[in-house]
Protein backbone atom coordinates (compact mmCIF):
# COMPACT_ATOMS: atom_id res chain seq x y z
CA UNK A 1 0.00 0.00 0.00
CA UNK A 2 1.38 3.67 -0.44
CA UNK A 3 1.52 5.56 2.85
CA UNK A 4 -1.21 7.60 4.24
CA UNK A 5 -1.08 10.96 5.29
CA UNK A 6 -1.00 11.23 9.21
CA UNK A 7 -2.32 14.95 9.98
CA UNK A 8 -1.55 15.66 14.02
CA UNK A 9 -4.00 18.24 14.95
CA UNK A 10 -3.93 20.47 17.79
CA UNK A 11 -7.32 20.54 19.56
CA UNK A 12 -10.31 22.06 16.83
CA UNK A 13 -13.54 22.87 18.08
CA UNK A 14 -15.57 20.02 16.50
CA UNK A 15 -17.87 21.55 13.64
CA UNK A 16 -14.60 22.74 11.85
CA UNK A 17 -13.13 19.14 12.01
CA UNK A 18 -16.36 17.90 11.13
CA UNK A 19 -16.51 20.24 7.94
CA UNK A 20 -12.83 19.32 7.52
CA UNK A 21 -13.64 15.63 7.58
CA UNK A 22 -16.33 15.86 5.32
CA UNK A 23 -14.62 17.59 2.23
CA UNK A 24 -11.72 15.41 3.05
CA UNK A 25 -13.91 12.12 2.44
CA UNK A 26 -15.58 13.73 -0.56
CA UNK A 27 -11.72 14.84 -1.90
CA UNK A 28 -11.10 11.08 -1.41
CA UNK A 29 -13.99 9.33 -3.20
CA UNK A 30 -13.10 11.44 -6.28
CA UNK A 31 -9.56 10.81 -6.25
CA UNK A 32 -8.13 14.81 -5.64
CA UNK A 33 -7.13 13.36 -2.18
CA UNK A 34 -4.62 10.97 -3.54
CA UNK A 35 -4.01 9.26 -0.41
CA UNK A 36 -5.96 7.96 2.84
CA UNK A 37 -5.88 10.23 5.76
CA UNK A 38 -5.58 9.40 9.56
CA UNK A 39 -6.69 12.38 11.69
CA UNK A 40 -5.92 12.95 15.45
CA UNK A 41 -7.47 15.89 16.74
CA UNK A 42 -9.14 16.84 20.63
CA UNK A 43 -12.20 18.68 20.84
CA UNK A 44 -13.24 21.33 23.32
CA UNK A 45 -16.77 19.95 25.03
CA UNK A 46 -19.00 18.88 22.96
CA UNK A 47 -22.35 15.84 22.57
CA UNK A 48 -22.65 14.73 19.51
CA UNK A 49 -25.76 12.90 18.89
CA UNK A 50 -25.54 9.22 16.37
CA UNK A 51 -27.69 8.95 12.93
CA UNK A 52 -30.07 7.17 15.15
CA UNK A 53 -30.58 10.30 17.47
CA UNK A 54 -29.74 9.39 21.05
CA UNK A 55 -31.20 12.96 22.51
CA UNK A 56 -33.38 10.60 24.96
CA UNK A 57 -29.53 9.90 26.99
CA UNK A 58 -29.08 13.22 27.56
CA UNK A 59 -29.67 13.49 30.93
CA UNK A 60 -29.89 17.57 31.34
CA UNK A 61 -31.90 19.92 30.14
CA UNK A 62 -31.30 22.73 27.31
CA UNK A 63 -30.69 25.36 29.71
CA UNK A 64 -28.25 23.71 31.59
CA UNK A 65 -26.80 23.04 28.79
CA UNK A 66 -26.47 26.65 27.43
CA UNK A 67 -24.83 27.77 31.20
CA UNK A 68 -22.00 25.01 30.49
CA UNK A 69 -21.93 26.33 27.55
CA UNK A 70 -21.53 22.70 25.43
CA UNK A 71 -23.07 22.50 22.55
CA UNK A 72 -25.35 18.88 20.75
CA UNK A 73 -24.64 18.31 17.56
CA UNK A 74 -26.44 15.95 15.15
CA UNK A 75 -24.12 13.76 12.86
CA UNK A 76 -24.15 10.96 10.40
CA UNK A 77 -22.22 8.40 12.40
CA UNK A 78 -23.09 4.90 13.63
CA UNK A 79 -23.86 4.87 17.24
CA UNK A 80 -25.66 6.90 20.05
CA UNK A 81 -24.64 9.67 21.91
CA UNK A 82 -21.19 10.72 23.17
CA UNK A 83 -18.94 13.38 24.96
CA UNK A 84 -15.67 14.67 23.53
CA UNK A 85 -13.21 17.49 25.19
CA UNK A 86 -10.15 18.21 26.15
CA UNK A 87 -7.73 15.03 26.69
CA UNK A 88 -9.65 12.49 25.00
CA UNK A 89 -7.87 11.78 21.63
CA UNK A 90 -10.10 11.38 18.55
CA UNK A 91 -8.94 9.80 15.56
CA UNK A 92 -10.76 9.82 11.88
CA UNK A 93 -9.58 7.37 9.45
CA UNK A 94 -10.53 8.74 6.07
CA UNK A 95 -10.04 5.86 4.22
CA UNK A 96 -10.74 4.41 0.41
CA UNK A 97 -12.09 0.97 1.89
CA UNK A 98 -12.32 -0.92 -1.49
CA UNK A 99 -9.09 -0.02 -2.31
CA UNK A 100 -7.43 -0.44 0.87
CA UNK A 101 -9.60 -3.95 1.06
CA UNK A 102 -10.57 -3.49 4.53
CA UNK A 103 -14.09 -4.31 5.29
CA UNK A 104 -16.33 -2.15 7.17
CA UNK A 105 -16.64 -4.53 10.22
CA UNK A 106 -13.10 -4.77 9.86
CA UNK A 107 -12.23 -1.34 10.54
CA UNK A 108 -14.46 -1.39 13.55
CA UNK A 109 -12.24 -3.90 14.86
CA UNK A 110 -9.09 -2.14 14.16
CA UNK A 111 -10.25 1.19 15.79
CA UNK A 112 -10.81 -1.18 18.76
CA UNK A 113 -8.24 -2.85 18.81
CA UNK A 114 -5.45 0.29 18.49
CA UNK A 115 -7.10 1.89 21.56
CA UNK A 116 -6.21 -2.03 23.41
CA UNK A 117 -3.39 -1.49 21.84
CA UNK A 118 -2.17 1.48 22.79
CA UNK A 119 -3.79 1.34 26.11
CA UNK A 120 -1.29 -1.35 27.04
CA UNK A 121 1.79 0.53 27.12
CA UNK A 122 0.07 2.07 30.27
CA UNK A 123 -0.19 -1.49 31.85
CA UNK A 124 -4.25 -1.05 31.17
CA UNK A 125 -5.88 -4.15 30.01
CA UNK A 126 -8.62 -3.74 27.80
CA UNK A 127 -10.52 -5.30 25.52
CA UNK A 128 -12.84 -5.20 22.38
CA UNK A 129 -16.38 -6.10 22.50
CA UNK A 130 -18.13 -7.37 18.87
CA UNK A 131 -21.61 -6.49 20.72
CA UNK A 132 -21.14 -3.42 22.77
CA UNK A 133 -18.37 -1.72 20.40
CA UNK A 134 -15.23 -0.29 22.30
CA UNK A 135 -12.39 -0.11 24.39
CA UNK A 136 -13.45 -1.93 27.89
CA UNK A 137 -11.44 -2.20 30.73
CA UNK A 138 -13.77 -4.45 33.43
CA UNK A 139 -17.24 -3.17 32.77
CA UNK A 140 -15.95 0.75 32.11
CA UNK A 141 -15.60 2.07 28.73
CA UNK A 142 -11.96 3.56 28.22
CA UNK A 143 -12.76 4.36 24.37
CA UNK A 144 -16.14 4.75 21.70
CA UNK A 145 -15.72 3.92 18.24
CA UNK A 146 -18.52 5.17 15.58
CA UNK A 147 -17.94 5.55 11.56
CA UNK A 148 -20.02 6.69 8.61
CA UNK A 149 -19.09 5.16 4.70
CA UNK A 150 -20.01 7.58 2.80
CA UNK A 151 -19.45 5.95 -1.07
CA UNK A 152 -16.86 3.84 0.30
CA UNK A 153 -14.95 6.18 2.33
CA UNK A 154 -14.82 6.31 6.15
CA UNK A 155 -15.15 8.78 7.88
CA UNK A 156 -15.93 9.56 12.01
CA UNK A 157 -13.76 6.85 13.72
CA UNK A 158 -12.89 6.79 17.51
CA UNK A 159 -12.53 8.89 20.71
CA UNK A 160 -10.14 7.48 23.40
CA UNK A 161 -10.55 8.90 27.05
CA UNK A 162 -6.46 10.12 28.23
CA UNK A 163 -6.82 12.62 30.70
CA UNK A 164 -10.63 13.19 29.70
CA UNK A 165 -12.64 14.53 32.87
CA UNK A 166 -15.04 12.33 32.80
CA UNK A 167 -17.65 14.47 34.47
CA UNK A 168 -19.86 15.42 31.34
CA UNK A 169 -20.48 11.45 30.39
CA UNK A 170 -22.17 11.76 34.19
CA UNK A 171 -25.00 13.94 31.89
CA UNK A 172 -25.68 11.32 29.21
CA UNK A 173 -26.51 7.49 29.03
CA UNK A 174 -23.10 7.28 26.96
CA UNK A 175 -23.82 5.49 24.12
CA UNK A 176 -27.34 4.57 24.60
CA UNK A 177 -26.70 1.85 27.78
CA UNK A 178 -27.88 2.84 30.53
CA UNK A 179 -25.39 2.40 33.58
CA UNK A 180 -22.49 2.53 30.78
CA UNK A 181 -19.40 3.79 33.27
CA UNK A 182 -16.77 5.30 31.31
CA UNK A 183 -13.05 5.49 32.57
CA UNK A 184 -9.73 6.81 31.19
CA UNK A 185 -6.09 5.79 31.13
CA UNK A 186 -4.84 8.60 33.65
CA UNK A 187 -7.89 6.87 36.02
CA UNK A 188 -6.87 3.20 35.53
CA UNK A 189 -2.89 4.07 35.67
CA UNK A 190 -0.65 5.14 38.25
CA UNK A 191 2.09 6.07 34.95
CA UNK A 192 2.16 9.82 33.68
CA UNK A 193 -0.39 10.09 31.03
CA UNK A 194 1.22 12.48 28.32
CA UNK A 195 -0.94 13.51 25.12
CA UNK A 196 1.44 13.68 22.55
CA UNK A 197 3.19 10.22 23.89
CA UNK A 198 -0.86 8.62 23.12
CA UNK A 199 -1.10 10.14 20.29
CA UNK A 200 1.89 8.63 18.97
CA UNK A 201 1.47 4.94 20.08
CA UNK A 202 -2.15 5.33 18.46
CA UNK A 203 -0.42 6.52 15.17
CA UNK A 204 1.80 3.33 15.29
CA UNK A 205 -0.80 1.15 16.30
CA UNK A 206 -3.07 2.05 13.73
CA UNK A 207 -1.19 2.16 11.22
CA UNK A 208 0.14 -1.73 11.53
CA UNK A 209 -3.38 -2.82 12.42
CA UNK A 210 -4.97 -1.30 9.16
CA UNK A 211 -1.24 -1.82 7.21
CA UNK A 212 -1.46 1.66 6.51
CA UNK A 213 2.14 3.25 6.54
CA UNK A 214 2.07 6.53 7.52
CA UNK A 215 3.56 9.78 6.57
CA UNK A 216 3.06 13.02 8.79
CA UNK A 217 1.33 15.93 6.59
CA UNK A 218 -0.04 19.67 7.78
CA UNK A 219 -3.10 21.22 7.03
CA UNK A 220 -1.13 22.93 4.39
CA UNK A 221 -0.11 20.29 1.99
CA UNK A 222 -3.67 18.79 2.47
CA UNK A 223 -5.50 22.36 1.86
CA UNK A 224 -4.86 22.27 -2.22
CA UNK A 225 -6.60 18.73 -2.40
CA UNK A 226 -9.27 18.78 -0.37
CA UNK A 227 -10.35 22.53 -1.41
CA UNK A 228 -13.38 22.04 -3.49
CA UNK A 229 -12.54 22.88 -6.90
CA UNK A 230 -13.96 26.54 -7.97
CA UNK B 1 -13.96 -11.24 4.33
CA UNK B 2 -14.81 -13.89 1.88
CA UNK B 3 -13.78 -14.30 -1.55
CA UNK B 4 -15.07 -12.99 -4.64
CA UNK B 5 -16.25 -16.54 -5.77
CA UNK B 6 -17.92 -17.38 -2.65
CA UNK B 7 -20.32 -14.02 -3.17
CA UNK B 8 -23.56 -14.54 -5.13
CA UNK B 9 -23.86 -11.98 -8.00
CA UNK B 10 -27.46 -13.36 -9.87
CA UNK B 11 -27.73 -12.33 -13.42
CA UNK B 12 -31.27 -11.59 -13.36
CA UNK B 13 -30.33 -7.91 -11.58
CA UNK B 14 -27.65 -4.51 -12.67
CA UNK B 15 -26.04 -3.45 -10.37
CA UNK B 16 -24.18 0.45 -9.37
CA UNK B 17 -20.75 1.47 -8.50
CA UNK B 18 -21.69 2.10 -4.79
CA UNK B 19 -22.96 -1.63 -4.88
CA UNK B 20 -27.09 -1.54 -4.85
CA UNK B 21 -28.99 -3.70 -6.99
CA UNK B 22 -31.99 -2.96 -9.53
CA UNK B 23 -34.38 -5.67 -10.59
CA UNK B 24 -37.32 -5.19 -13.15
CA UNK B 25 -40.72 -6.48 -11.74
CA UNK B 26 -43.81 -5.01 -14.10
CA UNK B 27 -43.32 -1.35 -13.94
CA UNK B 28 -40.92 -0.95 -11.15
CA UNK B 29 -37.74 -1.74 -10.30
CA UNK B 30 -36.75 -3.73 -6.98
CA UNK B 31 -33.69 -2.26 -5.32
CA UNK B 32 -31.40 -3.83 -3.00
CA UNK B 33 -27.82 -3.93 -1.57
CA UNK B 34 -25.36 -6.66 -3.58
CA UNK B 35 -24.21 -9.80 -1.39
CA UNK B 36 -20.95 -7.82 -1.67
CA UNK B 37 -22.18 -4.95 0.24
CA UNK B 38 -23.74 -6.92 2.86
CA UNK B 39 -20.64 -9.06 3.45
CA UNK B 40 -18.35 -5.68 4.34
CA UNK B 41 -20.46 -4.56 6.20
CA UNK B 42 -21.14 -7.10 8.54
CA UNK B 43 -24.02 -8.17 10.91
CA UNK B 44 -26.90 -5.57 10.10
CA UNK B 45 -28.07 -4.12 12.84
CA UNK B 46 -30.56 -1.45 11.88
CA UNK B 47 -32.09 -0.20 7.90
CA UNK B 48 -33.11 2.87 7.76
CA UNK B 49 -35.26 3.25 4.31
CA UNK B 50 -37.40 6.25 2.90
CA UNK B 51 -40.71 7.45 2.89
CA UNK B 52 -43.06 6.03 0.27
CA UNK B 53 -44.09 8.62 -2.32
CA UNK B 54 -40.48 10.44 -2.50
CA UNK B 55 -38.73 11.12 -5.28
CA UNK B 56 -35.21 10.25 -5.72
CA UNK B 57 -32.78 11.45 -8.14
CA UNK B 58 -30.16 8.84 -9.80
CA UNK B 59 -27.05 8.51 -7.08
CA UNK B 60 -29.12 10.46 -4.85
CA UNK B 61 -28.33 8.74 -0.77
CA UNK B 62 -32.21 7.21 -0.26
CA UNK B 63 -31.65 5.67 3.24
CA UNK B 64 -28.41 3.42 5.15
CA UNK B 65 -27.66 0.38 6.99
CA UNK B 66 -25.97 0.14 9.96
CA UNK B 67 -23.81 -2.51 11.50
CA UNK B 68 -22.30 -2.02 14.80
CA UNK B 69 -21.10 1.13 15.21
CA UNK B 70 -20.98 1.60 11.47
CA UNK B 71 -23.50 3.66 9.36
CA UNK B 72 -23.27 2.95 5.03
CA UNK B 73 -25.12 5.40 3.50
CA UNK B 74 -27.42 3.93 0.28
CA UNK B 75 -27.58 5.25 -3.05
CA UNK B 76 -30.57 4.98 -5.58
CA UNK B 77 -29.42 3.05 -8.53
CA UNK B 78 -32.02 4.60 -10.80
CA UNK B 79 -34.51 7.92 -10.36
CA UNK B 80 -38.16 7.57 -9.69
CA UNK B 81 -40.63 7.54 -6.84
CA UNK B 82 -40.62 5.40 -3.94
CA UNK B 83 -43.45 3.24 -4.36
CA UNK B 84 -43.30 0.72 -1.68
CA UNK B 85 -40.08 -0.23 0.91
CA UNK B 86 -39.61 -4.03 3.29
CA UNK B 87 -41.11 -2.98 6.28
CA UNK B 88 -40.09 -6.44 7.20
CA UNK B 89 -36.90 -5.26 7.73
CA UNK B 90 -37.80 -2.99 10.75
CA UNK B 91 -38.09 -6.30 12.79
CA UNK B 92 -35.50 -8.05 10.70
CA UNK B 93 -32.82 -6.48 9.56
CA UNK B 94 -30.89 -9.27 9.27
CA UNK B 95 -32.53 -10.41 6.40
CA UNK B 96 -30.23 -8.56 4.18
CA UNK B 97 -27.27 -10.59 5.43
CA UNK B 98 -28.81 -13.75 4.57
CA UNK B 99 -30.95 -12.85 1.24
CA UNK B 100 -29.64 -9.66 -0.38
CA UNK B 101 -31.22 -10.39 -3.37
CA UNK B 102 -35.01 -11.54 -2.13
CA UNK B 103 -36.39 -11.03 1.32
CA UNK B 104 -33.99 -8.23 2.04
CA UNK B 105 -34.97 -6.24 -0.64
CA UNK B 106 -35.44 -2.43 0.50
CA UNK B 107 -37.44 -0.59 -2.24
CA UNK B 108 -39.55 -0.50 -5.02
CA UNK B 109 -39.14 2.23 -7.20
CA UNK B 110 -41.28 3.62 -10.29
CA UNK B 111 -38.30 4.54 -12.69
CA UNK B 112 -38.54 8.01 -13.87
CA UNK B 113 -36.54 6.89 -17.09
CA UNK B 114 -36.02 2.93 -17.84
CA UNK B 115 -33.05 3.90 -19.92
CA UNK B 116 -31.29 4.37 -16.36
CA UNK B 117 -31.74 0.41 -16.00
CA UNK B 118 -29.77 -0.67 -18.75
CA UNK B 119 -27.02 1.83 -17.68
CA UNK B 120 -26.21 -0.07 -14.74
CA UNK B 121 -23.69 -2.67 -14.79
CA UNK B 122 -24.43 -6.45 -15.65
CA UNK B 123 -23.07 -9.07 -13.43
CA UNK B 124 -19.83 -9.67 -15.43
CA UNK B 125 -19.05 -5.73 -15.36
CA UNK B 126 -19.70 -5.74 -11.74
CA UNK B 127 -17.63 -8.12 -11.13
CA UNK B 128 -14.60 -6.97 -13.13
CA UNK B 129 -15.50 -3.85 -10.95
CA UNK B 130 -14.90 -5.66 -8.04
CA UNK B 131 -11.83 -8.04 -9.14
CA UNK B 132 -10.10 -4.24 -9.90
Amino acid sequence: MPPAYLLDLPATPYAEALAMQRAAAAARRDGRLDRDLIILVEHPPVFTLGRRGGRENLLITASELRTKGIAVIPVERGGDITYHGPGQLVVYPLIDLNAAAIRVVDLVTALEAAMVQTAAHWGVTARGDTVHRGAWVGSRKLGSVGITVRRGVSFHGLALNATTDLTPFDWINPCGIQACRMTSLARETDRPVDMAKVRRRMADHLGRLLRLPLTSATLEDLAPMVREAA
Amino acid sequence: MKDIEELQFPDDVRYSKDHEWARPEGDLFVVGISDYAQDQLGDIVFVELPETGRELQQNEEFGSVESVKAVSELFAPLAGTVMEVNGALDDAPEKVNQEPYSDGWMMKIKPADKADFEALMDRDAYLAMLKG
